[in-house]
């Protein structure tokens, strides 16, 4: 079956915070013209450190060392683990229309990312379930919820990497293997070292591409960034919802 | 009561910490948390609420969770990993 879309909603929404990205994910799954996917483009600043759904926050992240170093820490209503978000472009896509099985929905929107990242220059292949790599080194992890019938698939696409201050924020198992986790993670992770506005460029002509969408560049209305402010003032800065308490 | 934890490699990372009578072996709380994808995501916490009451061995466990994640999709773990996290709590050391 192939999914063909008239148009696509694209929003740059620029860098903001943990919380307010998190939030304007939830509020475009509820926005009201459901018939237009959206395909929405963002950094992090400051940056954030996001943990999966079914994560807790006390058992993955450093807190008082992300206060210190003035890096969010938030929860998202995806899965997946936790995520220190700083150089990087990351994207959601909403949709109504999309594969009922998971596994192909991760496969067709992952593809569209694999054709940007091979428009820069790569060879990037998608590895089921969720990340895309390049020489077997991940450069894109993605996750996936369902809300009524509306899916939000997110992705990071990674700009550079600093696995030192990555492995400072996140809680591991001991001191003792800290330098063995660090050099796997290098060994196991790259950025694309391209710019965000280039990775947006062909993200957007990929998507495109893929859907044979016409690209329709918005700006969020006024509710929705009203509504986003609430919800992350309301519940993404909560601990009720960040500690699952 | 016994407090418990347990870290259980499955593709993703399974943590269970649970508080369990020692005598009846029977669960009093548990929670379960890790890097996995489980769609529709409630189900987790359908999970957690239904085996408060179970008694930690095998059979039980094991029913228990392939009852609650029928109907689901999980990744990075299946029921046969998710019922061994659980048990593993046996073998960990008081929390």
């Amino acid at each position: 079956m192939s999914f063909k879309f008239s148009k696509i909603r694209i929003l740059e929404t620029g860098y903001s915070s943990g919380p307010w990205n998190m939030a304007l994910d939830e509020v475009l799954m509820g926005s009201t013209n459901y018939d237009i996917p959206i395909l929405r483009l963002y950094g992090w600043q400051p940056p954030a450190v996001s943990i999966g759904y079914f994560q807790s926050m006390d058992e993955e992240v450093d807190v008082k060392k992300c206060k210190q170093m003035g890096i969010d820490v938030v929860r998202r209503i995806t899965g997946g683990g936790a995520v220190l978000h700083e150089s990087e472009l990351t994207y959601s896509f909403i949709t109504k229309i999309y594969p009922k099985n998971i596994m192909e929905s991760y496969n067709l929107i992952c593809d569209p990312v694999v054709t940007c990242i091979n428009k820069l220059g790569f060879n990037a292949k998608f590895a089921p379930l969720n990340d895309i790599t390049v020489d077997n080194k991940k450069v894109s992890g993605n996750a996936q919820t369902r809300k009524k019938n509306i899916l939000l698939q997110h992705g990071t696409i990674l700009l550079d990497i600093n696995v030192e201050k990555m492995f400072s924020v996140l809680k591991i198992p001991s001191e003792k293997i800290k330098d063995k986790m660090i050099n796997d993670v290098k060994a196991r992770v790259m950025g694309l070292n391209k710019t965000f506005e280039r990775v947006a460029y062909y993200l957007k002509e990929s998507f495109s591409e893929k859907f044979v969408a016409e690209i329709i560049v918005d700006n969020l209305a006024i509710e929705e960034t009203e509504n986003t402010q609430k919800l992350a003032n309301e519940k993404y800065t909560s601990d009720s919802w960040n500690w699952k308490m | 009561m016994r407090k418990v934890h347990n870290i259980y490699k499955s593709k993703k990372l399974i943590k269970v910490s649970l508080e369990y009578d020692e005598h009846s072996k029977i669960i009093n709380s548990i929670t379960i948390t890790g890097d996995f994808f489980l769609y529709p995501e409630e189900t987790l916490d359908a999970l957690e609420f239904n085996l408060i009451g179970i008694k930690l061995e095998k059979d039980s466990i094991k029913q228990k969770v392939e009852k609650c994640l029928s109907g689901s999709e999980a990744f990075g773990f299946d029921s046969e990993s998710m019922t061994d996290a659980i048990l593993g709590c046996l073998k960990s050391k008081q929390d």
